[in-house]
């Protein structure tokens, strides 16, 4: 209890690393539920990876140039990496989606043939560059430890804004997801609609890649929505629970971290994968005892 | 007389440029019953999606018109198998999506449309199902819900794909019911797919008959002549 209340006193010293954390726990989710719901789990693994190659080729191409890297702030470098992050996504997304809707070809061996090629390219890049290990591998990995004011600004409003646009558009969204033949005859351009979702995807992805890193950033898209599905009930329910499943392993994933001095991203991961296999024991003995009742009433 | 509300003008349809149908020229007319009838693969649902607008004609086009100019209404109602169970959508959600058309991008459902819907489950028999969960309602309730929805959006015409199928015997005669019911009282024009030929014979005035790339269209009483009828299977089984 002393460990939580000093995490979350304003004079602690990484404030701006669990004010992050948490903010991508609660906003990642409700990004993560359309990936989920679309069917599309695994553009939820390749995009965080996608996104990370994005971000090395953004730090290494000064070097590339000739620039002089010992110039470069940690704020320029960061705003540098969040430009490289969400080209890359962005490009990624709509060239995915693009071919998904051709419908030609193994959906799977697309995602995972990109995530493969942008994991190695990663590490070839930065095996190159005589300044990675000055903090970009942590960047990369998702050490959440050196989050300026700057950069928690920057996540908290670029988040902000994914989800004022996602409560506004909710019904535009959900509509073309879930019947895109009533949206046409609607008259609602699915198009432009799957283009604003893959955009909300984008950033979020980026902006999560560069706070958390790519294993953390699947971890919060994919996990708390599945958990989730297995108790909503509607569709509001399966937002909230996913949302508010993500903000509080956030949280408890940073104290158990602190406390016992494991790095952040695997364990909000970890214990991400632990509330997830309680929520899917805890489904099953609700589901049998509701079987049994209903034969009960049966009889 | 009543005019055309849909009419195909020297109509191909297909996919990729592909025609699977050629030469379609025919007019619905506004506030009749037709059924569009054809074995498996023979083009009824490319036909109902070309109507619609989800797929382009290779060839000609769909002239669409209402004499007041405006632009036609379609309530649309798919095959509940077609819509992902994964959607955690009540039976009143999966309805109110009727609205969505009337309601500006960005502004959120007022309650007149929610009150709105309300009477159209109602009337679709389905108010019973508005909380319970659209993936867990059986074939035929879903298929109530989805006809609710239809009615949300005010339609013009009512476009029903094998509404019935995987429904049981009883539910089938429900919704047909149902359906026929609100065509005579709000003369709504409307276009339903099916295989079921005593559905069309007790409810349809007019049969579009897809057969071996052609389109024969006429009368109930006249397309469904046991003489017409060996002709056409007696062409099916050649």
């Amino acid at each position: 209890m002393e460990t939580l209340l000093q995490i979350l006193s304003p004079d602690f010293l990484l404030r701006n690393s669990v004010y992050t954390s948490i903010l991508v726990g609660f906003a990642c989710p409700l990004v993560g539920a359309f990936l989920v719901l679309r069917r599309l789990v695994f553009m939820g693994v390749a995009l965080p990876q996608i996104s990370s190659t994005g971000v090395a080729v953004a730090l290494s191409a000064p070097l590339w140039f000739g620039v002089s890297q010992a110039t470069h702030s940690s704020q320029s470098d960061h705003t540098i990496a969040f430009v490289g992050s969400v080209v890359f996504t962005l490009v990624a997304i709509l060239v995915l989606a693009f071919l998904e809707r051709r419908g030609r070809g193994l959906a799977e061996g697309r995602l995972g043939t990109a995530y493969v090629v942008a994991a190695a390219l990663s590490i070839l890049i930065l095996s190159k560059n005589r300044y990675a290990e000055l903090g970009w591998l942590d960047l990369l990995k998702g050490e959440v430890i050196t989050i300026s004011n700057f950069d928690l600004a920057l996540t908290a409003t670029a988040l902000g804004l994914v989800l004022g646009i996602l409560a506004l558009f909710h019904k535009e969204l959900f509509l073309v997801s879930f019947d895109r033949a009533m949206a046409v005859t609607l008259r609602k351009n699915v198009v432009f609609w799957d283009i604003v979702l893959y955009l909300l995807l984008g950033i979020t992805v980026s902006l999560a890649v560069l706070s958390v890193g790519p294993l953390i950033s699947f971890g919060f898209l994919l996990i708390p929505a599945l958990a989730a599905h297995l108790f909503a009930r509607t569709m509001r329910q399966f937002l909230l629970f996913a949302s508010l499943l993500g903000g509080f392993a956030s949280l408890a994933g940073f104290w158990i971290a602190y406390k016992w001095d494991f790095p952040v991203g695997p364990a909000d991961v970890v214990l991400l994968g632990v509330f997830y296999g309680m929520a899917w024991i805890l489904a099953k003995i609700v589901e049998r005892v509701s079987g049994k009742q209903s034969r009960q009433k049966k009889w | 007389m009543n005019s055309a509300i849909i009419t195909f003008e020297n109509l191909s349809i297909g996919y990729n440029g592909e025609p699977l149908l050629r030469d379609i020229s025919l007019s619905i007319n506004q506030g009749s019953f037709t059924a569009v009838l054809g074995s498996n693969g023979s083009g009824k649902s490319t036909l109902l999606k070309t109507i619609l607008g989800l797929i382009p004609p290779v060839v000609g086009r769909v002239a669409l018109a209402k004499p007041s100019g405006t632009p036609i209404i379609f309530g649309y109602v798919p095959q509940s198998s077609a819509l992902d169970p994964l959607y955690p959508f009540t039976g009143f959600d999966v309805a109110l999506m009727g609205s969505y058309g009337r309601i500006k991008p960005g502004r959120f459902v007022p309650a007149s449309e929610r009150e709105f819907t309300h009477v159209c489950l109602e009337a679709a028999g389905a108010q019973g199902f508005a909380t319970a969960r659209f993936a867990e309602l059986s074939g035929g309730q879903k298929q109530r819900v989805l006809i609710a929805r239809a009615l949300v959006t005010q339609p013009d015409v009512l476009v029903l794909d094998e509404p019935t199928a995987a429904v049981d015997a009883a539910a089938t005669h429900a919704v047909l019911e149902f359906i026929s019911r609100i065509h005579r009282e709000k003369e709504i024009t409307v276009l339903l797919v099916t295989h079921d030929l005593p559905i069309v014979r007790e409810h349809a005035q007019h049969v579009v008959w897809l057969h071996q790339g052609k389109v024969l269209y006429g009368p109930v009483a006249e397309m469904l002549m046991p003489e017409r009828l060996a002709s056409i299977f007696e062409m099916e089984v050649g």
